[in-house]
């Protein structure tokens, strides 16, 4: 008798894939379950939005900007607010500052509510999820009352914002962060110490100190590798070396050093911290204007600038060139989300095909930021 | 002896934590329900339980428009067109046409900010649905309207006091307010806002 013939099989996850968290593809070389390989695909979301810079001139990219990192847009704005102010060598008034701080670490609540709730769902825990984004709706809630949008904020300008904060609005803020806290230990009872989910993530696409460094990681995934680097603490921008806090960093409790449960957890602290900065901004915001005077006709003077924000997807890059016109010559971003998609096909070699989402989701990534 | 114990310590642990993740789902039977039941079985409609700042749909009251040009200037994708006359004797300037492209449109508010009266402005309508791309070019001339001239001091038509005070409450409501604006002129040396941007714009093509 013949032996039976085997082959390696080539699967293709996406584009249109649920659990991939947007357009998304991977060509998949798999031994039975276990992958041999996955090679990402990337891609499918360009909409030129660096190009489209070059067009619409300074204040009107702020809007797409949005769109360049949907769940934490409010990053994104700050990031091309921050290069154009620094071509201009425009100064932010105090309260200004304090509102995009305030602003962008609600945002951060919302993005990592939206990573932990994904990430119950894709291994097949579906209630964690409405949980999740339940606590995100009422976050945007406030968003939207702050600057009239959920998605899309636009909510910063060259100089600013364009709002100050609602009357009572501050309260409304406290108040719901009182609400926060004792559903955040709620959610980890719910979900996050359940042993079969621990089991899930634990071990599951470890990533070495060495490796997330030379892969170019950041954000929570390089910090769920141990490393301490957080822009915010480490190249403090804003006002963020007013406000006391801690960065967490994995500790491989469940399982190896910078698995996927490090990666989880790490964001599930980072929410913790996150409301420990918006009680300080919120406690010590000052009185005074929050927009500097900005000429509609914005020139900044030839030049070129580089800056760093740290958005829920780790230090996200924000480069403009400046060629004296009203328009930038040249404007670049660089994403946490388009670095992760380089180590996926190195984790994906002998992980089971049902892991690799999540390792997907672990590495949060959000395909619009992929491509821009 | 300790995998047989660890194998059961494995079961302990999950049936405990599985438990503990039941009572908290057990525990939201008492709460309040969260979700809205849109569109109906809501108490009030969606769009009067919006903030004052929700950007919905554009509406212009053109009874207070100062024809300035400043909004189809700030928006980035040109979904504005406003078409203006001035009668070289009269000095009277005459609005025409006033067209906002609601689909190219995504409501930045970019446009409602320069606004010295406040007459072009988000509402908190959100359902724009329509069967036809052409119905949804809001046109808001259907006869040519003279613009509004802001008057020194309070204004005094009754018929266009509480519309004035509807658009300046909501140009007060943004950053700058309305003293940044001075009847579209800005106080930063250029001639009109956005002079030449047209020029740069062609230049650039
Ligand atoms: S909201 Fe934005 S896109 Fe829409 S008309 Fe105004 S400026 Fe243009
Ligand atoms: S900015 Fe206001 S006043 Fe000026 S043209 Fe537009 S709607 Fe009219």
């Amino acid at each position: 008798m013949s032996t039976l013939r085997t082959e390696e099989m080539t699967l293709n996850m996406g584009p249109q894939h649920p659990s991939t968290h947007g357009v998304l593809r991977f060509i998949v070389r798999a031994d039975g379950e276990v992958m041999r390989e996955a090679i990402p695909d990337v891609g499918y979301l360009h909409r030129s939005i660096e190009k489209i810079a070059e067009k619409v001139g300074y204040h009107g990219f702020m809007p797409y900007t949005d769109r360049v990192d949907y769940v934490c847009a409010m990053f994104t704005n700050q990031g091309w607010g921050m290069a154009s102010e620094k071509l201009a060598n425009i100064q932010v008034p105090k309260r200004g500052e304090y509102c995009r701080a305030i602003a962008t670490e609600f945002n951060r609540l919302a993005s990592h509510l939206l990573s932990v709730g994904t990430m119950g769902m894709d291994i097949g825990a579906m209630t964690p999820f409405t949980h999740a984004i339940r606590e995100r709706e009422m976050i945007n809630d406030l968003i939207e009352e702050l600057c009239g949008a959920r998605l899309t904020f636009n909510y910063m300008r060259i100089g600013g914002v364009a709002w100050d904060l609602p009357p009572g609005w501050r309260e409304k803020a406290l108040a719901y962060l009182d609400h926060f806290e004792p559903i955040l230990d709620e959610y980890n009872a719910l979900i996050s110490y359940n042993k079969i989910y621990i089991e899930r993530l634990a071990n599951v696409g470890i990533i070495s100190a060495d490796e997330a460094v030379n892969y170019n990681l950041v954000g929570p995934n390089l910090r769920g590798s141990g490393i301490k680097w957080d822009i915010r603490k480490d190249l403090p921008y804003s006002v963020y070396s007013e406000f006391d806090f801690d960065v967490p960093v994995g500790k491989g409790e469940w399982g190896k050093l910078g698995d996927a449960m490090d990666r989880y957890m790490v964001r599930i602290r980072e929410l913790k911290e996150s409301v420990k900065i918006l009680r300080q901004a919120l406690k010590q915001i000052p009185a005074g204007p929050v927009l500097a005077k900005v000429p509609r006709n914005f020139k900044p003077p030839a030049g070129e600038c580089q800056i760093r924000v740290e958005s829920a997807r780790g230090d996200m890059g924000w480069y403009a060139v400046s060629d004296g016109t009203g328009y930038p010559w040249r404007v670049h971003v660089r994403t946490g989300s388009f670095a992760a998609m380089g180590i996926i096909q190195k984790l994906s070699q002998g992980l089971m095909i049902a892991d690799l989402v999540t390792l997907i989701a672990s590495l949060d990534v959000i395909a619009p930021e992929i491509d821009r | 002896m300790g995998a047989v114990a660890e194998y059961f310590d494995n079961i302990k642990n999950t049936v405990t934590t599985i438990f503990e993740g039941m009572a908290v789902t057990a525990s939201h039977f008492m709460r309040k329900p969260y979700t809205v039941q849109y569109p109906d079985r809501i108490p009030v409609r969606v769009q009067d339980t919006l903030p004052y700042r929700y950007r919905g749909i554009l509406n212009v009251d053109l009874e207070i428009c100062t024809g300035c040009l400043a909004c189809e200037r700030a928006c980035p994708i040109d979904c504005i067109v406003i078409a203006c006359e001035k009668d070289q004797k009269t000095k009277i300037l005459t609005i025409s046409q006033f067209d906002i492209d609601i689909i190219k449109c995504m409501y930045c508010g970019l446009c409602s900010e320069p606004c010295p009266t406040g007459a072009i402005h988000h509402t908190s309508e959100f359902e724009g649905a329509d069967f036809s791309t052409e119905s949804m070019i809001r046109r808001f001339v259907t006869d040519p309207i003279d613009a509004y001239k802001p008057k020194k001091g309070p204004e005094t038509d009754e018929r266009i006091a509480p519309i004035l005070n509807r658009g300046m409450r909501y140009v007060n409501e943004f950053a700058q307010g309305g003293e940044a604006w001075n009847g579209g002129v800005v106080d930063d040396g250029a001639a009109a806002p956005g002079a030449d941007d047209e020029e740069e714009a062609a230049a650039k093509q």
